[in-house]
């Protein structure tokens, strides 16, 4: 089954899907990576979390690093398919619950992620399909923790009809 | 040779260089997207197909708009066949800096050069001991060939070496490096194609390994013995079901290509490295004259 879903989605949402479903995706998605994930623990423990992090209650978080270029002041989207999931593996379940992300969105899939209860599914992009992404962002909204480099930065990308994304874990059960 | 004939020389190879490196991180080689529809015609089931027909998407996308194929550039792995006549003997590294530095900006390359122990990431793909350059020295030969290869990290990262024991090493052989693949399930990007290295020692199989993934697609090793592992490792792995990104399906594995070397008594080193299945790579022969001809 096909679903076009626009961001944030509800737990209600979650509920009409399905392992091997296909989503295409419309609105705001974040990236992150490893350092970020780390970044994020590290600043809630110490209750610092930046205000940009603090709404994003049923919006998708994507495994990427993206290739940017600076123009005139903004960035402009270049290429970004997903990485490797797994290294995010020991850090996930605690920024999904630190955020409230509904959508986890990479290659490879995640051995420890909890999917229970619709808590959080995890859907899988195409590796190496870079250079279609740049046809998905509409715009790149902002960047945040620059100084991470480029690559691992947060990246809040206004995507549309963003997919074909497969469905690949979900209330605990995997494809 | 005059000093401005070889400056005139130098300019050739640094232009070359960008060449290639444009060529590799956007296009990819015919061969692959062949083998990569014709993947898309041997799966039934609709997943596999929906990945491969994106994928065939993306290679059109990145080569209309001169944009890389995967936003993961790579480490950009130089092969230089160097002419012993060839007028010009250097290691090029200073070229392969400084053209690598500015097309890092124009094409833009991602920034994969990290130092590990401080994590700062100069956004240049240069630094200490970066980008690595394997060199090769052709005896009575007047010409320079460079080959570039971007490394992803998803499928470097699946890249193993067994040091075996020689009274079980060929038997195990297969098992070994059919496990990995197992295991790595989608993370290297597949369908994949290996590079096996055996014998020689720790780094030399791994050398081995890597120059093997450069060998062209379906050209089988001389050696029939050795012909005949590659052949039935690729059948065995296209038997996993693991499919195009780990999603299931018939296609895991594009190639597999071995190259060996003698081996200490004591040791059976084999060394494995995995290539994702947007295999780019572009090379270029210079001669003396400032002939460039380019090959993928």
């Amino acid at each position: 089954m096909i679903h076009n879903f626009t961001l944030p989605v509800t737990p209600n949402d979650l509920k009409l899907l399905n392992l091997k479903d296909i989503i295409f995706l419309n609105g705001l998605i974040i990236t992150a990576r490893d350092q970020a994930h780390k970044r994020i623990i590290a600043l809630f423990k110490k209750n610092k979390l930046p205000q940009e992090l603090k709404n994003l209650q049923g919006l998708a978080i994507y495994h990427c690093g993206p290739i940017t270029k600076e123009c005139k002041d903004e960035y402009v989207f270049i290429s970004g398919g997903p990485t490797t999931s797994q290294r995010m593996d020991t850090l996930q379940n605690e920024v999904v619950d630190i955020l409230g992300i509904k959508f986890i969105i990479g290659k490879g899939g995640m051995k420890n992620l909890n999917t229970k209860n619709s808590r959080v599914v995890y859907l899988n992009f195409t590796g190496g399909c870079g250079a279609i992404v740049k046809k998905k962002v509409t715009c790149i909204r902002s960047v945040l923790w620059r100084d991470l480099g480029l690559c691992e930065a947060i990246w809040f990308l206004e995507v549309k009809e963003f997919g074909p994304l497969i469905v690949t874990q979900l209330n605990g059960k995997s494809i | 040779m005059m000093d401005q004939d070889l400056s005139q020389l130098v300019n050739k190879i640094e232009d070359a260089i960008s060449s290639i490196i444009i060529k590799a991180t956007t296009e990819i080689p015919n061969d692959l997207s062949d083998l990569i529809n014709k993947s898309l015609k041997a799966e039934v089931s609709e997943i596999p197909k929906s990945q491969l027909k994106l994928i065939l998407e993306n290679f059109e996308y990145a080569a209309e708009n001169k944009i890389p194929i995967c936003q993961d550039t790579g480490v950009l792995n130089f092969f230089i066949e160097l002419g012993s006549d060839f007028p010009l003997i250097s290691d090029f590294k200073d070229i392969i800096k400084k053209v690598i530095q500015k097309t890092t900006e124009t094409i833009p390359l991602r920034g994969n050069s990290v130092d590990p122990i401080t994590n700062e990431n100069p956004e240049n793909n240069i630094g200490e001991n970066y980008p690595p350059i394997y060199l090769k020295i052709k005896n009575n030969n007047d010409t320079l060939k460079i080959t570039v290869l971007p490394k992803g990290g998803g499928a470097e990262n699946i890249s193993k070496l067994f040091m075996l024991n020689p009274s079980e090493g060929l038997e195990k052989l297969q098992d070994k490096v059919i496990n990995v693949i197992k295991n790595a399930g989608g993370m290297p990007c597949p369908p994949i194609i290996i590079g096996i290295g055996i014998g020689g020692d720790a780094s030399y199989c791994m050398k081995l390994a890597k120059e093997a993934i450069l060998r062209p697609i379906n050209k089988r090793h001389i050696r029939k013995d050795v012909a005949c592992i590659e052949i039935e490792l690729l059948e065995k792995i296209n038997k996993l079901n693991i499919g195009t990104m780990g999603l299931g399906g018939k296609i895991t594995c594009l190639d597999v290509h071995i190259e060996i070397a003698m081996r200490h008594p004591a040791s059976y080193p084999v060394g494995l490295i995995i290539q994702c299945y947007a295999h780019r790579y572009a090379s270029f022969e210079i001669n003396k004259e400032g002939e460039v001809a380019y090959d993928t």
